[in-house]
């Protein structure tokens, strides 16, 4: 019966080879979308990852996140810097690093912080920030800038370029008084990293002496900035904090102890929950991704369905020569069934084979472009799921054809 | 070995057709003749166990058809019964032998009354006057007389009890549908078959040894 079989499929290659090529195309589409809707938020949850707490301004939680680690929108408030030591005092703290927001370069922001940022903060899931070109030096006219930033804007190690006070690009509004010169070049992190040019905290105070309230009111040009005192260049206040803890375990101790804090209102944020709410807010565009991957895998079904009914409809006659000779109607529910079982298991295999061979390719490419972080997997358990669900729908499916050559009389068709 | 008694169909347009008693012995040849519409499809048909029977008894030697469930009809049919249709039914992407072979594909009983089924079907084939050059060719690229002979190979391999043969020589010339019966007439094995043919031409009578009417 399988030569029948294998034979009989042979006869009707062309037709077969479409459909399987149909549900394959349409299984490659639905696993790449969930694969690029998993790698989005697993990216999206590791925009910033080694950071046990974020410390801001007491507000809301989720601007602070959306200011320190995604760029988006204005600190309303700053932290002093008395409390930021104070805070590296705690004997949870394993390690803290400052951050102060407030300027930028042709609408990218500048974070000023120190070289610890370039150990500490780890993206995409604990990789470590690592250089592409020059080095993480952070001298007082160094600049540290992201790759998109970089390419974008065509910047090269040892470039000067004069930031901005704030984020618009007024007249007026240009620290065009002092020039910070590109120490280093950031690899693609596939996170806000890339988009971001990184000073030194005694940088930032540097660039403000001569400014109070927004307005500049005198230009450092002809200061001899070697003779100007460290002290004046100590921070006053900073934007946040980026907090690792000795122990994940004291995490909600900590963030008590930075509740409980009573020279200023402050808060501590705890990224992956913070993240979390962030995508569940966002999250329209997963639910978009689940509607769109239901709706593919329904007409992908459909599209199987009526296509092995359609092949079965020009292969009634010879169904019913093997009926006439003797094939018992489940030898031909046997024959149909294992047809559907066939493009579904061929189809599956090439999809499969598809995505392997793109994901292995293609995944720092989606990482460095996209910033989709992508992990090399055959199949994730979730797929499997996914898959079998295909499979038992195509092989049920072929019943459909199977009883009605069942119910069919032999005398209707070969008379 | 056949009995058919008090055999009715109704069809689907209350059209009703009562069938005499026919009795078919071993080494029989019988042909029912009649004009179109009479009903000598039908009752092959019924005989085949391909439409149910309505009222009346069709028995093959102890066993009564109309008793049968579908699956056993199908199996009854698969090892007693070969089948030579009007319009031939052989399937275009097998070759010539693989036709044939179906005859004992899905029925192991009449498989194991051939021991070398390549040996029978060459055997066959020669009987029906063809060459056996032709068993590696598609069936699509023989005459149609040579398809019919693979048709007959086919309902013969396997030495089913009975051969049915529906207006198996309408396609064919005068000479032709003799030399037909002939080949069939030395090929069926008159010791353990019987052949029950169905056709409105009625000088074919001559050929065999009982002839029943439909009206």
């Amino acid at each position: 019966m399988y030569r029948l079989f294998f034979k009989s499929i042979y006869s009707r290659l062309f037709p077969f080879v479409l459909i399987v090529i149909c549900l394959a195309a349409s299984i490659t589409m639905l696993l790449s979308i969930e694969r690029v809707k998993d790698g989005t938020k697993e990216s999206f949850s590791q925009s910033i990852s080694g950071v046990d707490t974020i410390i801001g301004p007491r507000g809301s939680a989720l601007e602070l996140v959306l200011y320190s680690v995604f760029h988006v929108g204005n600190p309303t408030n700053n932290i002093t810097y008395k409390t930021f030591e104070d805070i590296s005092k705690i004997k949870e703290v394993d390690w803290i690093v400052p951050i102060a927001l407030g300027d930028s370069y042709k609408g990218y922001r500048v974070i000023a912080t120190n070289t610890d940022y370039f150990k500490k903060i780890k993206h995409s899931g604990n990789k470590e920030i690592s250089l592409s070109k020059g080095s993480f030096q952070l001298g007082t006219n160094n600049v540290v800038i992201g790759s998109e930033l970089a390419k974008k804007l065509n910047l090269k190690i040892n470039q000067e370029i004069f930031i901005t006070h704030g984020q618009n690009d007024k007249i007026g509004n240009s620290h065009d008084d002092y020039g910070f010169q590109v120490s280093g070049i950031l690899k693609t992190t596939g996170t806000p990293i890339d988009k971001a040019l990184f000073i030194s905290l005694e940088g930032y105070e540097l660039v403000h002496l001569g400014w109070k309230s927004g307005r500049k009111l005198f230009s450092i040009k002809d200061f001899d900035i070697a003779s100007i005192p460290k002290e004046n260049l100590k921070s006053s206040t900073i934007t946040a904090a980026f907090v690792g803890l000795k122990s994940k375990i004291t995490t909600f101790k900590f963030t008590k102890k930075i509740r409980d804090y009573k020279e200023e209102p402050i808060s501590a944020v705890i990224p992956g929950i913070a993240l979390a709410e962030l995508w569940s807010i966002i999250g329209i565009v997963d639910k978009g991704f689940d509607f769109l991957s239901w709706l593919i895998i329904v007409i992908s079904l459909i599209a199987m369905i009526t296509l092995i009914m359609t092949s079965l409809e020009s292969r009634k006659r010879e169904m019913m020569i093997y009926r006439a000779n003797g094939a018992s109607p489940v030898d031909l529910s046997k024959m149909v069934i294992l047809e559907a079982a066939l493009i579904g298991l061929v189809s599956i295999f090439i999809s499969l084979s598809i995505l392997a061979v793109f994901n292995y390719f293609a995944a720092d490419y989606l990482n460095n472009v996209f910033g989709v972080s992508t992990q090399f997997n055959l199949i994730t358990p979730d797929e499997a799921l996914t898959l079998l669900t295909i499979f038992m729908i195509a092989l049920i499916s072929s019943f459909i054809p199977a009883i009605i050559i069942y119910r069919k009389n032999l005398n209707q068709s070969l008379s | 070995m056949i009995c058919i008694k008090d055999l009715i169909y109704r069809y689907d347009d209350n059209k009703t057709i009562s069938f005499p008693d026919i009795d078919i012995n071993v080494s029989d040849k019988v042909l029912i003749v009649g004009p179109s519409g009479c009903g000598k499809s039908t009752l092959l048909n019924l005989i085949a166990g391909a439409i149910k029977i309505q009222k009346g008894s069709i028995s093959f030697e102890s066993t009564k058809l109309e008793k049968m469930s579908s699956i056993s009809l199908d199996r009854f049919r698969a090892e007693n019964i070969g089948y030579i249709f009007q319009t031939l039914n052989l399937i275009p992407f097998l070759s010539v032998y693989e036709n044939i072979e179906l005859g004992v594909k899905f029925s192991t009983k009449r498989a194991s009354r051939v021991d070398d089924i390549t040996e029978e079907i060459r055997r066959l084939i020669n009987s029906l006057g063809l060459d056996t050059s032709v068993l590696k060719r598609k069936v699509s690229q023989l005459s149609i007389g040579q398809q019919q002979r693979v048709a007959a190979a086919r309902a013969l391999l396997g030495k089913p009890a009975l051969l049915l043969a529906d207006e198996p020589t309408s396609a064919l010339d005068r000479k032709s549908a003799m030399n037909f019966l002939n080949e069939i007439d030395n090929t069926f094995d008159k010791s353990c078959q019987s052949l029950l043919m169905v056709s409105h031409d009625e000088s074919l009578i001559s050929y065999f040894d009982k002839v029943v009417r439909l009206n």
